[in-house]
């Protein structure tokens, strides 16, 4: 079964049948929205099913919409949280990016301004590496990316797209090692972002995260994970009570080889580890439990197949 | 709205330039600052790292007075004040309270302050000076080049004086010749018809 990411928007009356119908397909909703009367579900649903559920949400004025970043995760690295950056350019593209069904964390660096004195420390450094993506934006001049690019990406080691000022192809020359993605033309900028050729820049973005996400997907699928952490994040709802205790928008994140749970480590890491999902196979026979550089979150990493055996 | 004379950013990367150009023209805007000034120049070099903008003002308005945007009526000894503009009421009202007090000083409605007061007391009410916009102009004005500036030009120097400023900015310690290059650009200002 193909689980495919999509958006469905629609009505908030009779809603849970579209909830149910999901679930029953065999299909994972990973975020739930109520926006007055309208509701908002990112879900991952079966490639085959998706005429049916249209056709089961249309007299309830839902719409599917494909979402290719639902199941994600990816920072938006602000290069400091002052006037300078926010809240266009950083929140402008946070936000869009957001619309395609990606949970983004704006990271503002302590230090990332400046040219010779740019800094990442590791505290950033662990917590951007949590991410399934980091999307960096840079200024508007190449001499200042090409001497501090090098300084902010030591020790990152997930994919990473870059947006700066100059041309695509001038980003490309100045960054080596090459980068995982260039959108060029997105520097700083004061302004809200609402013209159509500013929007196709957002778009473009967008694009190039979403090429470099499928490619990382390709590079999963050649070695399966032992389990799918929508269905791990589901298997957690179900037996953690504590979980539905918590009032972040997204208590559980689902990642592309991951989870973060935002439950703290020290009460519940043991009891995620032990926790039973078929059989005698537990969440700690495939998965690895880490503490996140996020508060006091715990980070799930799903073990390849390759390494437990195991496939849930 | 008068616009701006003189609007030049020089910068030798072209389009890091163009950039900062639609960034100073936004910000410039945001702060109202349009009108105030009558020719600015930005020169900015990314290899030294260096910031520089220079700029003329226009003739300050004057300070506002009472009688710019209200009526004052006088009756015995209660002088009613009917405001025109709502901008100032605050100011207005402030400087009211440390002339009379505030027990003294009695608003009925929004529009309408009456103050119970002796005739030689209210005599020159009329020419009360409420606000004095020229004074935050420098402020707004800095705080603005602050805001164009890359950020992380922390070293700055900055003047305003005789409808004139400029700020410097950079992120080491400012060339010994930056002098040279403030006068140099005020040189370009002044030459531009």
């Amino acid at each position: 079964m193909i689980l495919v990411p999509v958006t469905y928007k629609g009505g908030i009356y009779q809603h849970d049948e579209i909830i149910d119908l999901i679930e029953d397909l065999g299909g994972y909703i990973i975020q739930k929205h109520i926006i007055a009367t309208e509701v908002v579900l990112q879900a991952l649903v079966p490639k085959e099913d998706i005429e049916l559920i249209q056709r089961i949400g249309k007299p309830l004025t839902g719409e599917l919409t494909p979402s290719p970043l639902v199941g994600t995760e990816i920072a938006v690295v602000s290069m400091s949280l002052e006037i300078h950056h926010l809240p266009h350019a950083s929140c402008d593209l946070a936000e869009y990016i957001r619309r395609f069904g990606a949970k983004t964390n704006m990271v503002g660096l302590a230090r990332g301004f400046g040219k010779r004195i740019a800094q990442l420390n590791d505290e950033e450094r662990d917590v951007i590496n949590e991410h399934d993506l980091a999307v960096y934006l840079l200024g508007n001049f190449e001499t200042c990316i090409e001497q501090k690019f090098g300084v902010l990406r030591r020790g990152i080691d997930i994919p990473i797209v870059v947006c700066g000022g100059p041309s695509r192809e001038s980003l490309q020359e100045i960054i080596d090692p090459p980068v995982d993605g260039y959108v060029g033309n997105v520097g700083r900028f004061m302004h809200r972002t609402k013209e159509s050729e500013e929007l196709d820049k957002l778009e473009e973005v967008v694009g190039e995260i979403t090429r470099v996400l499928d490619r990382r997907r390709e590079d999963l699928a050649k070695d399966p994970l032992s389990i799918s952490p929508a269905r791990l994040m589901d298997i957690i709802n179900e037996k953690v009570d504590a979980i539905h205790e918590v009032l972040s928008p997204t208590p559980i994140t689902v990642q592309m080889a991951g989870l973060r749970v935002k439950l703290p480590y020290d009460q519940y890491a043991r009891i995620l580890k032990d926790l039973v999902i078929e059989e005698d196979v537990t969440i700690g026979d495939i998965v690895d439990i880490h503490p996140s550089r996020m508060r006091d979150y715990i980070l799930l990493k799903v073990r390849p197949f390759s390494e437990t055996n195991i496939m849930v | 709205m008068a616009s701006i004379e003189y609007f030049e950013v020089e910068c030798p990367e072209k389009t890091g330039g163009r950039y900062y150009q639609k960034i100073a023209d936004v910000v410039l805007l945001d702060h109202n600052l349009i009108r105030v000034i009558q020719k600015i120049h930005f020169f900015i070099d990314p290899r030294v790292p260096i910031f520089v903008a220079v700029g003329i003002t226009r003739k300050m308005p004057g300070p506002v007075r009472l009688r710019d945007f209200s009526d004052v009526s006088v009756q015995d000894d209660k002088v009613t004040i009917s405001i025109g503009d709502e901008t100032y009421l605050a100011k207005l009202l402030e400087s009211l309270w440390d002339i009379f007090g505030k027990e003294r000083v009695e608003q009925p409605d929004r529009f309408t302050v009456v103050i119970t007061a002796g005739t030689d007391e209210t005599k020159d009410l009329e020419d009360l000076v409420v606000d004095d916009p020229s004074l935050s102009i420098y402020k707004d004005l800095i705080y603005a080049l602050q805001v164009i500036q890359p950020e992380g030009f922390k070293v700055r120097r900055q003047y305003y004086g005789d409808g004139r400023f400029y700020l410097v900015a950079s992120e080491d310690t400012l060339p010994e010749d930056i002098d040279d290059l403030v006068r140099e650009k005020f040189a370009l200002l002044e030459e531009s018809p």
